[in-house]
């Protein structure tokens, strides 16, 4: 009898370890489980025969049944083990997905190339130490000529071909932003640093000029300022913005409102040995300075004898140009999304 | 102005080349734009001289002639022009030659006869523009010679771009003058001899303004040759200065005026009437002009007038009925002095710019007029002849402009400069600007030439030290500036982080024209704009008195350019007239039209925006202000806007005041479509000063009890905002209430007609202790209760 149910339970290991092993889903193995160690499962069924038993071999039979149950958990939990760890490179598997395929959502805007000049000009003065002026765009002849050192029948009005507005009284649209410096000084005392970019208008449209454009107007007023301090900060600024160690070049030039005055050429950041933008000179206008005139303090009461300083004037959109490889100026105002995209 | 360098080579000695002159004088503030040469080299091109001209046996209008080249045997050339004749030099091409037109000569037969080579005219040498007949060489020529040789084609043009200070360099001389001071160039010395009078014809010279010109030079000259020309050298001189060469007499006038820098004019002696007046104009005077047009005078003019009225504008332009023509025999030349003011604004009031009123706005030398008309005369004599009669002057010294001595201290030269300056370079390079420097203890008194207008001030000395020496020996110095406060308040949004949360917020930043088409702005605000008197066009003539117009446009340009999906903001002026006061605000407006989301593979389906769209782009821009209390959004309306999708905004102010920020809202249908637009237009426009103001954060204590979120749908008509039931729950539960969201909004079945259903979602909270079942649901009652008194809100069932 006992010899009998011995073999039963060597049977039913055998049986049990096959039909785990081949499993293939953990519902199957479920069902096994209940199959072998269920309360109606087949190793229950034989520990119930244990009463047919002799009482001496009853506890070795028992003990016998526990280690089989035991073995059998194992092999169940060892193979659901397997299993999950199939199904979840096997989920993994199906999961894959094409990682190129573009992200969802809105994208990014940008500004306009002339703000984001702008901002890079500012931020260059800014960190220099100068503060940020801003003065109307419709201004008066004083601020925009008279106190400028250019009075009526000036020969430089004709360069600035200035839009009048149509009002009683006289006002224009400011031909430049020079009138801020004017502004300023009537307002504060030296020291003076400052930049003052904005709008401005000239009346005057075709291939190389737009009625209306930017500039960014600087002015430095102290004691014992000197040209060699102007040409120390344009320097460092036009090295710093187009991050190169450029040549910088000053070349007398007239301006009525600044004496001596120069133009500031840059050498050429397009080529080495002349091109078409430099017109093969190697060198590149790119800003107009001087040191303040003696009559412009005095239009705006500051001793000339005691403070001097320096004033300059740069085109924005000029400066962009260069930077960005922009070759028409018109394309600024367009505002069409294909050029405006470029800038990020 | 154009300058021929072998011109100015005449006057000014120096090593330097074409080039070295151009980078000498660039440097010096003297921008030369460009070198070239006058022509390349033309080989197998000489001068000869025609032996015979027969008719063509088979040809009326060619002519057979025989042309000495220098060779044995003359060479046998047909030719076209009417003007070939016996003993005429003349510019020959010969076999091999190739002309500036690209022209290749080669002996030909031309009907039935040998050509071996070709008589050329100015124009097939490069000379003019168009030609009659072929070029008349003058009897200096030498058989045989090189004609590129002859004609001094190797010469240079020197193009330079002076600016307005300096007058004194457009002539000859003046470059001259000023290659003496950065070169050291030698001067040739040119001294005009005095033409003795022949005869005693003499015209009445009279000044009625002499501030306005101080001196006036006349002179008569009588028996010219009508058949005199110009000699071929002047014309070239002319021509390479970009003068067109015209007749004897205005040639000579403007060769004086290149050479010299003094504008001349000359009459005709026959047209003239009486005296010879200075004099301003009488209002409404008309006078023809030797451009044809008729000028109608303003009193403000000075003009140059007979017995029977006005013959010129002083200093701008001749008149046609007092010019000369052809059968002029007998002329009144002129010299004068109109100052700077005098001049300059008439030009250009008259829309005239000639080489005239050029130099006098810039500025003439005083000294000059009397050596120009000596000059003019000699040349004059030689070329046309004639009887000069004495000068007719009139002069007040007194008021010729005059060069005060300017200080110059050597202190404030180093230090204006930034660099020591030794005394005696400083005394070298100013006496070659000055024959009149006075050196006075650390400084120096000098007196400037009476050309250099622009030498008035100490800082235009240091100027001309500094450049002739060259601004390359200025140093580099970086000043030292002192520390600034920091440049923005924290009570302030500064712009640049608005427009960074647009562009994060997938808009792009466009920059328009100030000055918009009227009807454009009328469309979109109701005020009157600002108007310019000389807009470049109708589409530019008024100052925008919203951004919308410039927005809109730039929405219209690129739905044109089949972009469907459109997110565009500006930030500028407006510009406004108050009473007489100019006013400029700065604002920010957006516009949207088409999809939410650009088109893409998967996810949400394709929506275009719409009205909360927008309201949400412009509330996220609004809360970078951290405000405690919300914004206020109201319905409103706008001329351009559909009536029932506009919104004010607005926040409380002091005393509970609405503060006006701008508007918000849906374009109208009709601009809509005028636009091309098939989706919404959306649009904000906000004053920026107003709407920039921020608060800074306050710390609250965070509650470490958990909250309870409570939902309830209620159900009220369908006019009840639900901005009031928000704040109606608000104001009745305090303190206790965390958060109130809104998340659904819905009509129709299930809801009775006229009537919404709205969910809100009540985040209650306390902050010293858990709030019970109880205390919550009392809490959610009393909201209820006073929704329904107040809105006639029911549970949704």
């Amino acid at each position: 009898m006992a010899d009998s149910l011995d073999a039963n339970l060597d049977s039913i290991l055998a049986q049990a370890r096959q039909a785990i092993r081949q499993a293939e889903a953990s519902a199957e193995l479920e069902s096994l489980r209940v199959q072998y160690l269920g309360k109606k499962g087949e190793l229950t069924g034989l520990l119930k025969q244990i009463g047919s038993l002799p009482p001496e071999q009853r506890p070795g039979f028992g003990d016998a049944v526990n280690q089989v149950k035991q073995q059998v958990a194992e092999l169940i939990s060892h193979k659901k083990e397997q299993l999950e760890v199939a199904h979840l490179a096997a989920t993994i598997e199906a999961e894959r997905i094409d990682i190129s395929l573009p992200g969802r959502g809105r994208g990014l805007g940008g500004l306009h190339p002339v703000t984001r000049t702008m901002q890079r000009i500012e931020d260059i003065f800014v960190a220099m130490g100068f503060g940020v002026a801003t003065g109307p765009e419709i201004e008066d002849d004083f601020h925009n000529f008279e106190a400028l050192n250019i009075p009526p029948e000036h020969p430089a009005r004709a360069m600035h071909d200035t839009f009048y507005v149509d009002s009683v009284a006289p006002r224009l649209l400011r031909t430049h932003t020079s009138p801020v410096q004017v502004r300023f000084m009537q307002e504060q005392k030296p020291p003076i640093n400052i930049i003052a970019p904005g709008r401005v208008y000239r009346c005057d449209s075709d291939v190389t000029h737009t009625p209306m454009f930017h500039q960014v107007e600087g002015l430095m007023v102290d004691e014992g300022i000197s040209f060699a301090d102007l040409k120390g900060v344009l320097t460092h600024f036009l090295r710093q913005f187009f991050e190169a160690d450029l040549d910088i070049r000053l070349r007398p030039s007239y301006f009525p409102f600044t004496e001596p005055s120069a133009e500031v050429d840059i050498s050429c950041v397009f080529c080495d040995s002349g091109c078409r933008i430099c017109k093969g000179s190697g060198w590149i206008e790119v800003l107009g300075s001087g040191m303040v005139h003696p009559e412009v303090f005095r239009h705006v009461g500051i001793d000339a004898e005691k403070y001097t300083g320096f004033a300059f004037g740069l085109g924005v959109e000029r400066l962009t140009m260069l930077r960005y490889g922009v070759t028409d100026l018109r394309s600024f105002f367009d505002n069409d999304l294909a050029f405006l995209e470029q800038f990020r | 102005m154009i300058i021929s360098e072998l011109w100015l080579r005449e006057w000014a000695a120096t090593e330097l080349g074409a080039e070295g002159i151009a980078e000498r004088l660039t440097l010096a503030g003297l921008e030369v734009d460009g070198v070239t040469r006058v022509a390349d080299p033309i080989d197998q091109l000489v001068v000869g001289k025609v032996v015979s001209a027969e008719p063509h046996p088979d040809a009326d209008r060619l002519q057979l002639t025989l042309v000495d080249v220098g060779t044995e045997e003359p060479l046998q050339i047909v030719c076209g022009a009417p003007n070939a004749r016996a003993e005429l030099l003349v510019a020959v091409a010969l076999e091999g030659a190739q002309l500036p037109n690209g022209l290749k000569i080669k002996a030909t037969d031309v009907r039935g006869v040998k050509s071996n080579g070709m008589l050329c005219s100015a124009a097939e040498l490069g000379l003019s523009e168009e030609s009659d007949g072929i070029l008349e060489l003058e009897s200096d020529a030498q058989i045989g010679q090189r004609v590129d040789q002859y004609l001094q084609l190797h010469d240079h043009l020197i193009d330079i771009d002076l600016t307005p200070n300096r007058g004194d360099c457009l002539s000859v001389q003046g470059v001259a003058r000023e290659l003496k001071v950065l070169a050291d160039a030698k001067l040739s010395s040119f001294d005009v001899a005095d033409v003795e009078s022949a005869s005693d014809s003499q015209i009445d010279v009279m000044l009625r303004d002499e501030a306005a010109c101080p001196r006036y030079i006349g002179r008569i000259i009588e028996g010219l040759d009508t058949g005199a020309r110009t000699p071929l050298w002047m014309q070239e001189r002319l021509r390479r200065c970009g003068v067109r060469p015209i007749s004897a007499v205005v040639d000579i006038t403007n060769y004086v005026m290149l050479e010299l820098g003094q504008p001349m004019h000359a009459f005709d002696r026959s047209k003239l009437n009486g005296a010879i007046i200075v004099r301003h104009a009488e209002q409404g005077e008309s006078i023809r002009l030797l451009d044809e047009s008729t000028a109608t005078l303003r009193a403000d003019t000075l003009v140059i007038a007979d017995t029977n009225g006005p013959i010129a504008i002083a200093g701008v332009m001749g008149g046609l009925d007092s010019a000369i023509d052809d059968s002029t025999t007998g002329i009144v030349l002129e010299a004068a002095h109109f100052t700077r003011k005098a001049v300059a604004g008439a030009a250009r009031s008259y829309g005239l710019h000639t080489e005239s009123s050029h130099r006098f706005e810039r500025g003439v030398d005083p000294q000059l007029a009397e050596r120009a008309i000596q000059r003019a005369t000699q040349l004059v004599l030689q070329i046309c002849g004639g009887t000069a009669g004495p000068l007719c002057q009139q002069n007040n010294s007194e008021r010729l402009p005059t060069r005060p001595p300017v200080a110059l201290r050597q202190s404030k030269l180093n230090q204006l400069l930034g660099m020591q300056l030794d005394a005696p370079e400083v005394e070298t390079i100013l006496g070659r600007v000055s024959d009149t420097l006075e050196p006075a203890g650390g400084s120096w008194l000098v007196t400037p030439p009476s050309y250099r207008f622009d030498i008035e001030y100490e800082a235009d000395l240091i100027e001309e030290v500094a450049r002739v020496r060259g601004y390359d020996s200025v140093p580099t110095a970086l000043p030292r500036i002192a520390p600034r406060s920091a440049a923005a308040s924290e009570q302030t949004i500064g712009l640049r982080q608005v427009k960074q949360s647009l562009v994060a917020r997938d808009f792009r930043e466009v920059i328009s024209y100030s000055f918009v088409d009227p009807d454009r702005n009328s469309e979109f605000s109701s005020e009157a704009p600002i108007r310019l008197r000389n807009p470049l066009a109708e589409n530019l003539s008024v100052m925008r008195t919203s951004l919308l117009p410039g927005l809109i446009g730039a929405l219209e340009f690129n739905l044109k350019r089949q972009r469907d999906r459109v997110r565009l903001f500006e930030a500028g002026a407006t510009y406004h007239l108050h009473g007489d006061q100019f006013v400029e605000r700065q604002r920010l407006a957006a516009v949207v039209c088409g999809p939410v989301l650009p088109e893409q593979w998967a996810g949400e389906t394709r929506r275009d925006a719409d009205f909360y769209d927008l309201k949400g782009d412009l509330s996220a821009v609004l809360s970078l202000t951290g405000l405690k209390e919300p914004f206020i959004f109201n319905e409103f309306e706008h001329i351009a806007m559909q009536s029932g999708q506009v919104s004010s905004v607005n926040k409380s102010g002091v005393n509970g005041q609405l503060v006006d920020l701008g508007w918000l809202g849906r374009l109208h249908p009709s601009l809509q479509k005028k636009i091309g637009a098939t989706a919404p237009v959306l649009v904000f426009e906000l004053d920026l000063e107003r709407a920039l103001e921020a608060e800074l954060p306050a710390f609250a204590e965070v509650s470490r009890f958990p909250s309870v979120r409570r939902d309830l749908s209620i159900v009220v008509g369908q006019g009840v905002s639900a901005a009031s039931l928000l704040s109606c729950v608000r104001a009745e539960l305090g303190s206790a209430l965390n958060k109130a969201l809104l998340f659904d909004v819905y009509e129709g079945a299930g809801v009775e007609a006229g009537c919404k259903s709205i969910s809100l979602g009540l985040v209650l909270q306390h902050n010293d202790r858990t709030l019970t079942d109880a205390e919550s649901d009392a809490l959610i009652e009393s909201a209820l209760a006073v929704l329904a008194e107040q809105y006639g809100a029911k549970l949704r069932a």
